[in-house]
């Protein structure tokens, strides 16, 4: 049974720029792109992560610091032991001729489609987005990649500008369109993604993320308002069909007690 | 003519299968999903005077045979949780059950007034059970018949006339003799049983408890011997309706509880085994067995294991 507990020796810690690693842990289970596993650091907190990449006796989890869970997660060195289970979910659709937009640590799913569509010969385009270089794990693998065109808000790398000026390019430089839409970022981004592939007529499916508790469908933390659907099991990979089901787009999410945030009202202006 | 039509406390259900409490119990549209696969009645996860967020995870974990759960009454608060019953109540015409806890037994009528001020669910299901906050609370109150039936009075004091069920735990020293002290002090329904134990589990590599919580409530298939036999006692102690609850995945399973005694049946670890169809397939397969039986409706299976048959009046 893969959701029970397992713990497991890390092999090998990438860094890469500060507050950015991969951990390579070995392969207990097999992860599609898109689906998630869950990290346990014993006597810390188990939390919710995408599976980046894997070969035939490793798998790789891209991590970001992004609160006390994910700082603690990076401190941890080759031989220490974390728990593991998954994987949890559904993942992204295999489709020759896809577009894979992701945006900073929302790249690193991405990156196991962009492995899984490459092994099987299959054609994509990925565009590649971040605030700046440092956002950006395997930049220089990134750099070097033939499918990959790169943005950053900052112009330290790649193209000027958001990953969705690139859209259009993408577009009118194909001369059919994708078959298929894949995104991973920030919800802000996949909703703009969203409107766009509308836009388009494009299929789409977009990796959205919730707080999670059990990651099997019980705890009805990652239920989305609406249809109810939750993220764990019928996700976290959503195709408009189940997006056009969700109310919730665009409110805060809920916590760990299950109550949403009120809204922050836009700041107002001296 | 539903042939699964049950009554609790004078509540309709639909069919007997109710959501348990602690399962996709957070929010309305949760609810609805629920109610949507098959459900007779859905019951919220458990709610107290101030949010909390619970226990660090892993707090749900399964293992080969079964689950450990210790979510720790995480809980958005009664106000917020109120909103949720009100906006399931306004999509679905299923009852919902509001399902309440307290750290202290003044705490138990001081959610239910606060719950019943801002929204009317079908029932008050009193959670005095749950086995995963004993670090903090406690003992449960369940192992306390005389606990239980103070809170049980305190409940129906500030009910305003909303029926109101027991969440009994198979951890105390006779749980037919808790519901008798629960049925004296007024209650209208017994839902048993919670998750048992707490129950442990420990990785040998990192030897350490699993669970952040160390200790969780057992829940799952291997429950289910024990839900039956609760049952089976509560229902010859007490004339009153009872919600069985634990370790339902397959059809049989149901029919076994309400061969029992139970009158509607509760299922939560199952959705996670079976999928939300577990609803539908029970349902089906209850309603195969009423035709091939020639039977109209369930009472005739009710307490039908026992011989002689327990007392009359079970589901008023």
């Amino acid at each position: 049974m893969a959701d029970v507990m397992q713990t497991v020796p890390i092999l090998e810690v990438i860094a890469h720029q500060a507050g950015l690693k991969t951990l390579v842990l070995p392969r207990i289970l097999d992860a599609a792109p898109g689906q998630f596993v869950t990290i346990w650091v014993p006597g810390v907190d188990e939390k919710p992560f995408a599976v980046s990449g894997d070969d035939l006796e490793t798998i790789q989890i891209t991590v970001k610091a992004v609160g006390p869970f994910t700082r603690r997660l990076l401190e941890c060195r080759p031989g220490e032991r974390i728990g593991l289970r998954g994987p949890f979910g559904r993942g992204f659709t295999l489709m020759p001729d896809s577009l894979l937009i992701g945006g900073g640590i929302g790249n690193a799913p991405l990156r196991l489609l962009a492995q899984r569509l490459t092994e099987r010969g299959l054609r994509y385009t990925w565009l590649v987005g971040a605030r700046r270089a440092a956002d950006l794990p395997f930049l220089s693998d990134l750099q070097r990649h033939p499918a990959v065109r790169l943005f950053t808000d900052d112009g330290s790398v790649g193209r000027p500008g958001s990953v969705m000026a690139g859209w259009t390019d993408a577009l009118t430089a194909s001369p059919t369109p994708p078959r298929l839409v894949c995104g991973a970022g920030p919800e802000p981004m996949l909703l703009a993604v969203r409107e766009a592939a509308r836009l388009h007529r494009l299929p789409v499916e977009l990796s959205f993320e919730r707080y999670m508790k059990c990651g099997i469908g019980l705890c009805g933390q990652c239920c989305l308002d609406g249809s109810g659907l939750r993220l764990c099991v019928e996700g976290p990979i959503l195709t408009e069909e189940q997006m056009q089901s969700v109310t919730e787009w665009g409110l805060p999410h809920r916590g760990p007690s299950g109550r949403r945030p009120a809204a922050t009202p836009p700041a107002s202006r001296p | 003519m539903n042939p699964l039509a049950v009554t609790v406390a004078g509540v309709a259900f639909p069919s007997p299968l109710v959501l348990a409490s602690g399962v996709m119990g957070l929010s309305a549209s949760s609810l609805k999903r629920v109610a949507d696969a098959g459900a007779g009645a859905v019951t919220t996860k458990s709610c107290g005077l101030e949010e909390r967020k619970g226990h660090p995870c892993p707090s749900i974990l399964p293992f080969e045979h079964g689950l450990l759960n210790a979510v720790g009454l995480a809980n958005p608060g009664v106000e917020e949780m109120a909103r949720e019953i009100a906006e399931f109540q306004a999509r679905s015409p299923i009852p919902v059950i509001a399902s309440i806890f307290g750290r202290t037994e003044a705490e138990f009528g001081e959610a239910a007034a606060r719950l019943l001020a801002l929204v009317r669910p079908a029932l008050l299901e009193i959670n005095v059970s749950c086995p995963n906050v004993s670090s903090e609370f406690g003992q449960p109150f369940a192992a306390d018949a005389a606990a239980c039936a103070r809170i049980t009075s305190l409940v129906k004091a500030r009910a305003d006339g909303v029926p109101v069920a027991v969440k009994l735990s198979l951890m105390c020293p006779s749980i037919a003799q808790t519901a008798k002290a629960c049925a004296a002090a007024g209650a209208d329904a017994i839902t048993a049983i919670n998750s048992v134990g707490p129950g442990m589990l420990i990785d040998p590599h990192v030897r350490r408890p699993i669970l952040a919580n160390q200790v969780g409530g057992l829940s799952g298939g291997a429950i289910l011997p024990l839900a039956v036999r609760a049952v089976w006692e509560i229902a010859r102690a007490v004339p009153l309706p009872i919600i069985g609850t634990g370790g339902v995945t397959r059809p049989e399973d149901a029919l076994q509880l309400i061969l029992a005694g139970a009158t509607a049946v509760g299922i939560g670890t199952g959705i996670y085994t079976c999928g939300l169809e577990v609803f539908g397939r029970i349902n089906a397969f209850l309603t195969d067995w009423l035709a091939r039986e020639g039977l109209r409706s369930l009472d005739a299976l009710r307490g039908a294991a026992h011989h002689p048959p327990p007392a009359e009046a079970r589901h008023g």
